[in-house]
């Protein structure tokens, strides 16, 4: 090589050369970077039927839609007026609790699916070959397809109503836990399973006292954060007819009953946050009053 | 092993051993009673009949072997512009979002604007925006710009630009302060000071962010033409409504290889931004 | 009487265990000595069945178990007992149930699964930790105890599965000097008082000396030592450890403490 040899003077344009070199590389990239996204900015563009002409022409419409949700709420007789805005709250708050519920059975039933498979879906776990790929492949599948799509299905085949959604948020939750939990397992302390394997305790045994202690407080912090996001998703896919709010949601967009639309977003904004709430309380509570709890 | 009496002493001398104390059995008793009322409740409001679940499996069961072997059944184009449509929704909201939430994020950081009501509304409208699922957003504009994909894109970019706007925030609310205090000593305004301070530092958190968003949205836009926001979702809720099981199945095969291919890329590319 | 024959182990291209043969008689408190390295922790393994043979056979009174599998190798590994270096508890458990788990192969997995001990094996545990001074901690969790007491609970473990045999795999490297006396005191009561076999894996030769009938040096996975602590002449040392025993002690000490020195949890 010339480094070696070279003296100053050669050094400076090595280092030139090089410079210039890392920099053409750069450019190259960045053009190229550059290059790819104008292309899918343009593609996206027409494929997406983007027409700021539309768009602009768009903006009072929606303007005008969510004007027109709004309430009318006098000064004079504020409750009164929230009453009349809120006219069919007990049906609302009912249909609001069934989505809670569906939401909560779902995650529930998910989460078991979840808990049954996480130990053959971890790399250090597994019992065999063939089960680890089986519940790899299973919990990609459940959770790659949308929930609203599994909701189609199950509407199709149990009809419309709330156990459609149930089981589609539970397939959607086990494949998402599924994943979250085999990787909490794959970080588990080997120590202890070596030592029960050791003892003569079955796979299943070792997985029951050396494993699940360790991940469960884990698990459980994972279960309530999806239940947050399944009380959500229960909130919409009533509009497939899968049960819950949604179906009202819709019925009244389709109606245009202006003031319930506002009224039922509401609701949901309400009890999605009051859940948020609550559930982070728990998930705080259960890391700082440490796992002692939750193992005994 | 262990004579009658022996179990006797030991139990008199370690009797939490055998029996939890009455407080914490009254405690487990307590949660496990609300824990299964509640489950109980949940059961009753969305457990169908017996014969409707009966015989709902055995429609399952069909459908299932009727959607082998997956089929295009002669629509392939339709169904490769639907999933095109898809991509470009995801593509365009997140790019929308992204735009949008910029300069949200900077006046919603407690160090830019250090205003403590206009940053506790602003974070509110972000928690907001957010808290309404894009599908609902979807339904709002069908209504207000009609169907198609547009409707789509403003969908996913509405609830996606609080969420984004709110951890712009966060990540400029985390940046080094020495390097924004040097270009102040420089003798910046405001807004050189975000665009030479703040941002060179949140740039690839925010990127990372971005394209994390794009996957996420291309799940997202496979699902919001059931509504009539365009995209592939539009031609699955159909093939349902038209027992097409074949096609069905294609459609969610086609879904999922989408998905995983932009998994993979966006993934390369979020490892890179972060290693640069 | 525990026959080791040929036993052999190969990783790859290295041989961790090569052509071991011992014969143990029951009731024997026995001592493996060597350089770290040597296959004394894979010999011990190869025991228990944890690690498979590569050759080589094992047999048991009389009973061949180097080719058990399913049913019948978990009661195998029941009838020897591993005690580890790091204790290997399941540190968010209480004590009570990291001895209870001794008894799951002695039990349905249905009623394991949740957690059913049975009074008899609750009061057993109880007793089982008494002998080593550890009853009063049965409901703490394992993480608050000592090192030492945490050996003491794996011992107390490995007595639950009722074994014949204890393998202890440098059970006192992980200890402070007190705490490794009380434990390899423990490990001599039992050897005594219940009358089974330890093979134990020790880095001290002073320890192996002390407590141990035989001692079996191993080097390169080979045995190069077997016989009466008597019989383990300066010579012998050499040729097992390739080096003196003041030169040991003194990487020893050196070791030991650095051992000290680091933040360690385990001396809580």
């Amino acid at each position: 090589m010339a480094i070696a040899v070279a003296g100053g003077g050669d050094a400076v344009a090595l280092f030139e050369t090089r410079h210039r070199d890392l920099r053409r590389r750069k450019a190259l990239t960045t053009g190229l970077g550059a290059l790819l996204f104008a292309l899918a900015f343009g593609a996206s563009a027409i494929v997406g039927e983007v027409d700021p002409g539309r768009f602009a022409a768009g903006v009072p419409n929606i303007l005008d839609y969510v004007h027109r949700t709004l309430p009318e709420i006098s000064a004079r007789q504020p409750l009164t007026d929230i009453g009349e805005w809120y006219w069919a709250i007990d049906i609302w708050l009912l249909l609001m609790l069934d989505t809670v519920l569906m939401g909560f059975v779902g995650t529930l039933a998910g989460t078991a699916v979840a808990l049954l498979f996480c130990f053959h879906a971890a790399a250090n776990l597994a019992p065999t070959r063939w089960s680890f790929w089986l519940a790899r492949r299973g919990f990609e599948f459940a959770r790659t397809v949308p929930e609203l799509v599994f909701a189609l299905i199950f509407v199709f085949a149990f009809g419309p109503g709330p156990f459609a959604g149930v089981l589609a948020i539970a397939i959607h939750s086990a494949g998402a836990l599924g994943k979250l939990f085999a990787e909490v397992n794959e970080n588990a302390d080997p120590r202890p399973i070596d030592a029960l394997a050791a003892a003569g305790a079955g796979w299943t045994e070792t997985m029951r006292f050396a494993v699940l202690p360790q991940v469960l407080p884990n698990f459980l912090s994972y279960g309530l954060l999806r239940f947050e996001i399944n009380v959500r998703a229960a909130s919409v896919l009533g509009i497939v007819g899968a049960g819950g709010i949604g179906e009202e949601l819709y019925l009244v967009v389709r109606r245009f009953l202006y003031s319930d639309i506002s009224a039922i977003v509401l609701l949901i904004l309400i009890t999605v946050s009051l859940i948020d709430m609550g559930c982070e309380r728990l998930r705080h509570g259960l890391i700082e009053a440490g796992p002692a709890r939750a193992t005994r | 092993m262990i004579g009658a009496a022996d179990l006797a002493a030991i139990r008199e001398a370690h009797p939490r051993v055998f029996r939890r104390s009455t407080a914490e059995r009254r405690r487990l008793a307590l949660i496990w009673t609300v824990f299964l009322a509640v489950l109980a409740l949940g059961l009753w409001r969305v457990l169908p009949g017996w014969d409707v679940f009966v015989a709902g499996l055995g429609k399952l069961g069909f459908l299932v072997r009727f959607m082998i072997p997956p089929a295009h059944g002669g629509h392939l184009d339709q169904m490769l512009h639907g999933l095109a449509e898809t991509l470009a929704m995801a593509f365009m909201g997140t790019l929308l979002a992204a735009f949008a939430a910029l300069p949200l994020g900077f006046l919603g950081a407690r160090n830019v604007l250090p205003v403590r009501l206009f940053h506790f509304g602003l974070r509110r409208l972000f928690d907001g925006l957010r808290g309404i699922d894009s599908l609902i957003w979807a339904i709002v504009f069908v209504a207000a710009v009609g169907m198609g994909p547009f409707a789509g894109i403003l969908a996913l970019a509405v609830p996606d630009t609080g969420t984004l706007a709110k951890l712009f925030a966060e990540a400029i609310e985390n940046v080094e302060k020495r390097q924004v205090e040097g270009i102040e000593a420089a003798g910046a305004n405001g807004v050189e000071r975000a665009r030479f301070g703040i941002l060179p530092q949140v740039l690839p958190v925010m990127l990372s962010h971005v394209l994390y968003f794009f996957e996420s949205n291309t799940r997202s836009a496979t699902i919001l033409g059931v509504v009539g926001a365009g995209g592939i979702g539009l031609q699955l809720a159909e093939r349902i409504r038209l027992d097409d099981w074949q096609e069905v199945a294609f459609i969610i095969l086609l879904i999922l290889v989408a998905v995983a291919v932009i998994d993979w890329i966006s993934g390369r590319l979020r490892r890179r931004i972060i290693a640069a | 009487m525990l026959e080791i024959t040929g036993l052999t182990r190969r990783f790859g291209s290295v041989t961790a265990v090569d052509d071991v043969t011992l014969a143990v008689p029951n009731g024997q408190m026995v001592g493996i000595i060597g350089r770290s390295g040597a296959g004394k922790s894979t010999l011990l393994r190869l025991i228990n069945r944890l690690i498979d043979p590569s050759a080589g056979r094992l047999v048991f009174e009389g009973r061949d178990v180097g080719a058990l599998t399913g049913r019948a190798l978990r009661d195998w590994r029941t009838d020897c007992a591993m005690i580890f270096q790091q204790f290997n508890l399941v540190q968010r458990l209480d004590v009570l149930t990291n001895v209870l788990v001794g008894r799951l192969n002695h039990r349905s997995t249905l009623s394991s699964l949740f957690k059913l001990f049975s009074a008899e094996e609750r009061a057993l545990a109880i007793r089982t930790l008494d002998r080593f001074d550890l009853a009063e901690a049965a409901l703490q969790r394992a993480d608050t105890l000592s090192g030492g007491q945490q050996q003491r609970v794996a011992i107390a473990r490995a007595l639950m599965q009722e074994p014949r045999i204890i393998l202890a795999d440098e059970p006192i490297a992980s200890l402070d000097p007190r705490n490794g006396k009380v434990v390899m005191d423990a490990l001599r009561r039992i050897n005594r008082e219940d009358g089974l076999t330890v093979l134990c894996n020790l880095h001290t030769l002073d320890t192996a000396r002390q407590y141990c009938d035989r001692i079996v040096g191993m080097r390169a996975g080979r045995v190069v030592f077997d016989g009466v602590p008597a019989q383990l002449t300066a010579a012998m040392v050499r040729d097992i450890y390739g080096m003196s025993e003041e030169e040991l002690d003194q990487a020893e000490t050196v070791t030991s403490t650095a051992i000290e020195a680091a933040p360690s949890r385990m001396a809580a």
